[in-house]
């Protein structure tokens, strides 16, 4: 059963197109592994299952950063001139290129001790964040900065360190970039808070109570709207919510219902945007490097866009708010729509990232970004971090930090080792008002549409302009493909201003 | 723990082709139970290639050679030992799978998989015709399978060999040869001495209502929520994808109350794999030894334990709490009920006798494809005939007769004797438990299922695969394998009593 290949004008592309089928089988296996740990295993499983995806983790970064790949680039490396370079070979060769010359520099040993540090340091986390004790979390914490160093140390000095980590998900971006953009949006957002802080919103009847079926039967008609189906999607429940696609006509979401609140719409909504940008990425890149979104950044634009742009829009309330108040008619009975939509854009500082509004959402990414940065250079003990955190909360949001649970331990990323990954987030929030305009230029009034209960158009016109492409362009030229213009925050600012600014 | 660093290299070898197997095990097992549809074709490539690696990784030459060096030890050190029985083990597995060329596995796998999917229509369509091309392509291959092995007393050996390693034909023959003896005449007797009215397990059985009984009687027996899952498939199996980690399906269906019997037929696999030593995981020895010696536990869970007075003097109350349509029924009534001997057509609803006889009818038929002494075309037509001719049934059509299992198209040829002989063994073992549990049946009338549950772990599911299936039953027995005791429980159970 060998995947159907397009027609390939050079018999090294069929035999590198094998060879890295072989690989995304592999990590195939690695999602169903991973899924399956947060989803459905018995919790006794727990040990066992580390090995498995240990050795099958190990197995794929060996075989991808074979000899024989390498021949093959090698081979291809005299081929590729004669590509046209927006060709799915031509892109094949240069992703797996840029990826094998990066995965190739870290030892399977390093891969392998990363991966363990993870599961442990994981499991460390949620008990520290459980009794709030961060000095449990410390010394993983220590022990997932000195892994990281080995890994920078992979790689050329000449390269900014933070670079190296934020590359791994954002190619071609730059800390000095980022570090740009953030100014930008700091400066904006700051006396934006000031002017919102202090309004008077009504929302305390987002505190429900929402039984939780309710909530269930409301996901499901908003997703199946959205164009969710049995045939190729799941949705399940987990405490941290996040989508998955293991394989080609396999896109897994998951929420969390709690019935004080409503968040679990918005986090289905949310997860929906990552599922349906890995749906819509053409079925001829599937089991290649190609075949998923470009980058985290792009990623996060979808889960934006469909969580907040649509979902937090009036439109999309104009359908939906009718039915979610019979899903909940004690809750919501003398709540109108207008009040409703209000109270869902409340901005308010917050100790909370994840339950963050999209103004202030932007500080709590810019304080991890620059406590990441500080933390790698050597300049911020592990030992000192929650001083520093709570002091910058304090600063840029106004608000006291009662405990580590939720302050510094909010956040798994750290015990998973992903550090120059959260500034992607907001650079999600950035590229997804430039695409958004773009699309409202080609579309009309989409909000118009959404009212009518219609997403088809918008989802249609993002696979056709995004999600297809999977990742035969670097995240930077794919924005410009579609929007005409490099990484820009003054849309995004724009959206923020016009959306809250002017109540 | 252990002293020489190449012991330790093959443990490490062979750790992580337990890890790839492992990895597969939860693929097949999410494809059943979780996956949607569309991930169909995406999950037959993942499955196919993780499959080809587990098998490249542990034939390679690096586990080969390793076992060259580790002879010596082999040989000194005592064989009852975890280490020895390592290296003796692996050794063996390794010199079956190395007979093999990947590339004829390859294509075995590939037909079994296009034979499976023609056999969900041919069955549902009674339409043999369609199914024949794939099983005589399935058969072709089984054909050159064989010739990988040294000629053995008969062709078949090498097939039932790896399903039951070390088992002959010759003496699955003798004991099929009497239990026929004994059973064809009991199932004659029986229908002449009246039937058992069970038209009360028919009819509407609320699905919800046999979920909730279902996990109640697997939890009484020991599932719990931090190691085991059951969940829902058309087709019940049991899954381990890891330590600590047994999975379980059965199928709820609206009209009768088969599920129960699945689910205790389960919970015996996973019981079994839940019972292996922890310090065999992650090695080829742990988990159960052979399909016969593990059917030995599904079948004392569903049967010597699920269909016994004892077992429903406890839960028949609890059970008619659930399905009220069952209150007039006398507990009595509904025991002989569930256990109606009455020779019918689909085995996996035949009762404790006469489903040996669908056994032993298949394990003809598969002698003599193997050894062409019948042709695939003419498959049907002695099947038929057989049936008559054990269990007196006309068979009406090829989905309710040589279609029924999927196992042919799968291409397991030498596995259907295995459920026979894990009859024949539960028995074995049940009796050897007795002398050690006197009140077991006190304690399951009780509800208590622990300290049989413990016994079977210490005696038996322990082991693993440390031993050969012969060897294992002998240790846990004191016996070779015998149906003599297996006989005597059906006569003493289900033989018309004397008024």
């Amino acid at each position: 059963m060998t995947a159907v290949a397009p027609e390939t004008s050079h018999p090294a592309i069929g035999r590198l197109r094998a060879a890295l089928a072989e690989v995304a089988d592999l990590v195939h296996a690695e999602s169903v592994l991973d899924w399956d740990s947060r989803v459905s295993m018995p919790h006794a499983g727990a040990a066992s299952r580390a090995e498995a995806s240990a050795t099958v983790g190990r197995l794929a970064h060996e075989r991808f950063v074979s000899d024989e790949i390498g021949h093959l680039l090698e081979e291809l490396g005299g081929v590729e001139p004669e590509l046209d370079p927006d060709s799915d070979d031509a892109a094949l060769i240069r992703v797996t290129r840029r990826e094998w010359k990066r995965d190739r520099r870290v030892p399977g040993e390093l891969a392998g001790e990363m991966r363990r540090a993870n599961g442990l340091a994981v499991a460390a986390w949620d008990e520290a964040k459980a009794a709030s004790d961060f000095a449990a979390f410390a010394p993983h914490l220590e022990r997932q900065l000195e892994l990281k160093q080995r890994y920078i140390d992979c790689f050329d000095t000449a390269d900014a360190p933070y670079d190296i980590l934020l590359q791994d998900y954002e190619e071609g971006m730059t800390t000095a970039r980022v570090a740009e953009v953030f100014a930008e949006l700091k400066a904006g957002l700051v006396p934006l808070i000031e002017r919102l802080r202090d309004e008077a919103v009504d929302d305390d009847f987002l505190a429900g109570p929402f039984p939780v079926a309710g909530q269930k039967a409301a996901s499901a008609r908003i997703l199946d709207t959205f164009g969710f189906s049995r045939e190729g999607w799941r949705l399940d429940e987990t405490p941290h919510p996040f989508a998955s696609n293991p394989g080609l006509g396999d896109v897994r979401l998951t929420t969390h219902y709690v019935a004080d609140d409503l968040n679990s719409l918005f986090s289905t909504m949310h997860e929906f945007g990552h599922g349906v940008y890995e749906w819509g990425v053409a079925s001829e890149l599937a089991r290649t490097p190609l075949g998923t979104g470009t980058s985290s950044a792009v990623h996060e634009s979808q889960s934006r866009t469909w969580e907040n742009l649509v979902g937090r829009s009036d439109g999309f309330w104009r359908w939906f708010y009718p039915q979610l108040r019979e899903f909940f008619p004690e809750a919501l009975r003398s709540v109108g729509r207008e009040a409703f939509v209000r109270g869902i854009n409340r901005v308010r500082p917050s100790l909370i990232r994840i339950d963050a509004d999209e103004v202030t959402y932007g500080l709590h990414i810019i304080l991890r970004f620059e406590l990441e940065q500080e933390l790698l250079a050597g300049r911020l003990a592990v030992a000192a971090v929650p001083e520093s955190w709570n002091a910058r909360v304090s600063d840029y949001l106004g608000v006291d930090v009662p405990d580590d649970a939720h302050g510094v331990l909010q956040d798994m990323h750290w015990g998973i080792g992903l550090f120059g990954y959260f500034p992607t987030y907001q650079l999600g929030n950035v590229i997804s008002v430039q695409i958004w305009e773009r699309a409202v230029a080609e579309l009309g009034d989409v909000e118009e549409q959404f009212a009518q209960g219609e997403f088809g158009v918008l989802r249609e016109w993002l696979r056709e302009h995004v999600y297809r492409h999977g990742r035969k362009f670097p995240p930077g030229e794919l924005v410009r493909r579609i929007t005409g213009s490099d990484l820009d925050a003054a849309p995004y600012l724009r959206y923020l201003r016009e959306k809250f600014g002017s109540e | 723990m252990t002293t020489d660093p190449k012991l330790d290299q093959l443990k490490g070898h062979l750790g992580e082709v337990d890890d790839l197997r492992k990895a597969a095990t939860l693929l097949f097992w999410d494809q059943r139970v979780m996956m949607p549809p569309g991930g169909a074709q995406a999950r037959a490539e993942a499955l196919a290639t993780v499959g080809r690696m587990t098998h490249e990784r542990f034939v390679a030459d690096d586990i080969g050679q390793l076992l060259d060096h580790l002879r010596d030890f082999e040989q000194s050190a005592d064989p009852d030992s975890d280490d020895a029985s390592l290296v003796r083990v692996a050794r063996r597995d390794f010199e079956k799978a190395s007979r093999v060329p990947p590339s004829l596995t390859g294509e075995m796998r590939r037909a079994s998989a296009l034979a499976l999917s023609a056999w969900g229509p041919a069955k549902e369509n009674a339409d043999y015709k369609a199914l024949l091309p794939h099983l005589e392509e399935n058969l072709e291959l089984r054909h050159r399978y064989v010739e990988c092995f040294e000629p053995g007393d008969e062709t078949y050996d090498v097939l039932l060999d790896d399903y039951e390693p070390g088992m002959k034909t010759a003496e699955v023959r003798e004991i099929f040869d009497g239990l026929k003896q004994e059973l064809l005449p009991l199932v004659r007797e029986i229908g002449e001495s009246g039937d058992v009215d069970d038209s009360f397990l028919r009819g509407a059985f609320d699905q919800e209502a046999q979920r909730e009984f279902a996990h109640e009687v697997v939890r009484a027996f020991g599932f719990t929520d931090e190691e085991w899952r059951l969940d829902t498939t058309a087709h019940p199996f049991m899954t381990s994808p890891g330590h600590g980690d047994i999975r379980l399906t059965t199928n709820y269906r609206p009209d009768d109350l088969t599920s129960i019997f699945a689910s205790m037929h389960e919970f015996g696999h996973g019981v079994y794999e839940w019972g292996v030593a922890p310090e065999l995981q992650r090695t080829p020895l742990g988990s159960g030894v052979s399909l016969g010696v593990h059917e030995s536990q599904s079948r004392t869970w569903e049967n010597l334990v699920g269909r016994s007075r004892a077992f429903w003097r406890h839960f028949y109350p609890k059970l008619q709490a659930r399905f009220p349509q069952l209150g007039p029924v006398e507990e009595e009534a509904f025991f002989r009920a569930v256990n109606r001997v009455h020779p019918s057509l689909i085995r996996i609803d035949a009762d404790e006798i006469t489903y040996n006889m669908h056994i032993i009818l298949r394990f003809e038929l598969e002698q003599e494809l193997i050894e062409n002494r019948l042709s695939l075309t003419d498959l049907p037509e002695a099947w038929n005939a057989r049936m008559d001719e054990y269990l007196g049934v006309e068979v009406p059509n090829d989905r309710q007769g040589v279609l029924q299992d999927m196992h042919w198209a799968g291409g397991s040829l030498g596995y259907f004797p295995t459920y026979s002989l894990g009859n024949v063994i539960s028995v074995q073992v049940w009796e050897r438990m007795k002398q050690d549990v006197t009140d077991v049946d006190a304690q399951i009338e009780q509800g208590e299922f622990g300290e049989l549950r413990e016994w079977f772990r210490e005696h038996l599911y322990v082991l693993g695969r440390k031993y050969t299936p012969q060897e294992t039953i002998e240790k846990v027995t004191g016996s070779k394998i015998d149906s003599g005791p297996y006989v005597r429980y059906l006569r003493e159970k289900l033989a018309p009593q004397p008024a």
